[in-house]
């Protein structure tokens, strides 16, 4: 008997962990955007909504929702407004349930509102 | 009320162990296409690739719904498609999962209409969803994991703020 079939017999392993190491390639990868709450306003939803190709942003009242399963991480709103809307990093995004995916943003009130 | 949701919890616990049990080392996956532009299906074929080596976790691609437990489907869901897709998904042996893969299958791209219902959960039940246009392979292996029970879902936790507040 091969010594190599007798080990894998002994320790019974037969698939690996995910993963192994961080993947160095993840960080060239496109990513859903991140916003920053404290820098937008209803003018710049409307954009940002309007910017978007896919159905992934509709503004619910004084709230953006961000559907990110619906995002295809063109990264056109980034271009509208570089400074609110940023990279996430995140690409490891499967769920369970659509719900999950269904983020909410709260829009910045101008005064008297 | 209460009693009939705790049945079913306990019941989506049993199938979860027994998915875990049963899937949890040898899965087998058939793909379907169901109108994509097949930049889903080339990340999917670089899973086979030595550098994501889809095989090492126990996965394994094949050509026949009949010994697919897992079905991987891409494309907003043309419905000239319809009954190919419920053939395929009939002639699985359960307990089956289906896995909606990429922005088109989970209604970002094609809004329903005349030609496409838009999203895969339209015609059949789906376990798991996995966004992006495309997907990478290893957030197709992420949701492999997650279907298969080995990796707990994480976009549930993620607020997409920058900030990290909600509101």
């Amino acid at each position: 008997m091969p010594l190599w079939f007798a080990r894998g017999l002994r320790r019974g392993i037969v698939t690996t962990h995910y993963p192994a190491r961080p993947d160095p390639s993840a960080a060239c990868l496109p990513t859903p955007p991140a916003f920053r709450t404290g820098m937008i306003d209803r003018q710049l939803a409307g954009e940002l909504v309007a910017a978007g190709p896919s159905q992934a942003l509709h503004r619910d009242g004084d709230v953006l929702v961000f559907d990110v399963s619906r995002c295809t991480a063109c990264g056109r709103c980034q271009e509208v407004a570089p400074l609110a809307v940023t990279p996430s990093g995140e690409f490891e995004l499967a769920g369970t349930s659509q719900a999950a995916f269904v983020k909410k943003i709260g829009l910045v009130l101008e005064a008297g509102q | 009320m209460s009693a009939a949701a705790d049945g079913e919890a306990a019941l989506a616990e049993r199938l979860r162990q027994r998915v875990a049990s049963q899937f949890g080392r040898s899965l087998h996956i058939r793909t379907l296409d169901t109108g994509s532009c097949a930049v889903c299906e080339q990340e999917i074929r670089l899973l086979s690739a030595p550098h994501y080596d889809l095989h090492r976790l126990g996965f394994f691609l094949t050509p026949a719904p009949r010994h697919a437990d897992l079905l991987m489907v891409t494309g907003p869901m043309i419905r000239a498609f319809d009954v190919a897709a419920r053939k395929t998904y009939e002639a699985m042996p359960g307990p089956k999962l289906v896995v909606a893969t990429g922005a088109c299958a989970l209604g970002g791209v094609y809004p329903a209409d005349a030609f496409v219902h838009g999203t895969v959960g339209e015609i059949l039940p789906v376990d798991v969803w996995i966004p992006g246009c495309p997907p990478s392979p290893l957030a197709l292996l992420q949701g492999l994991l997650v279907a298969v029970d080995r990796l707990a879902e994480k976009v549930s936790g993620l607020s997409f703020t920058a900030d990290g507040a909600d509101s």
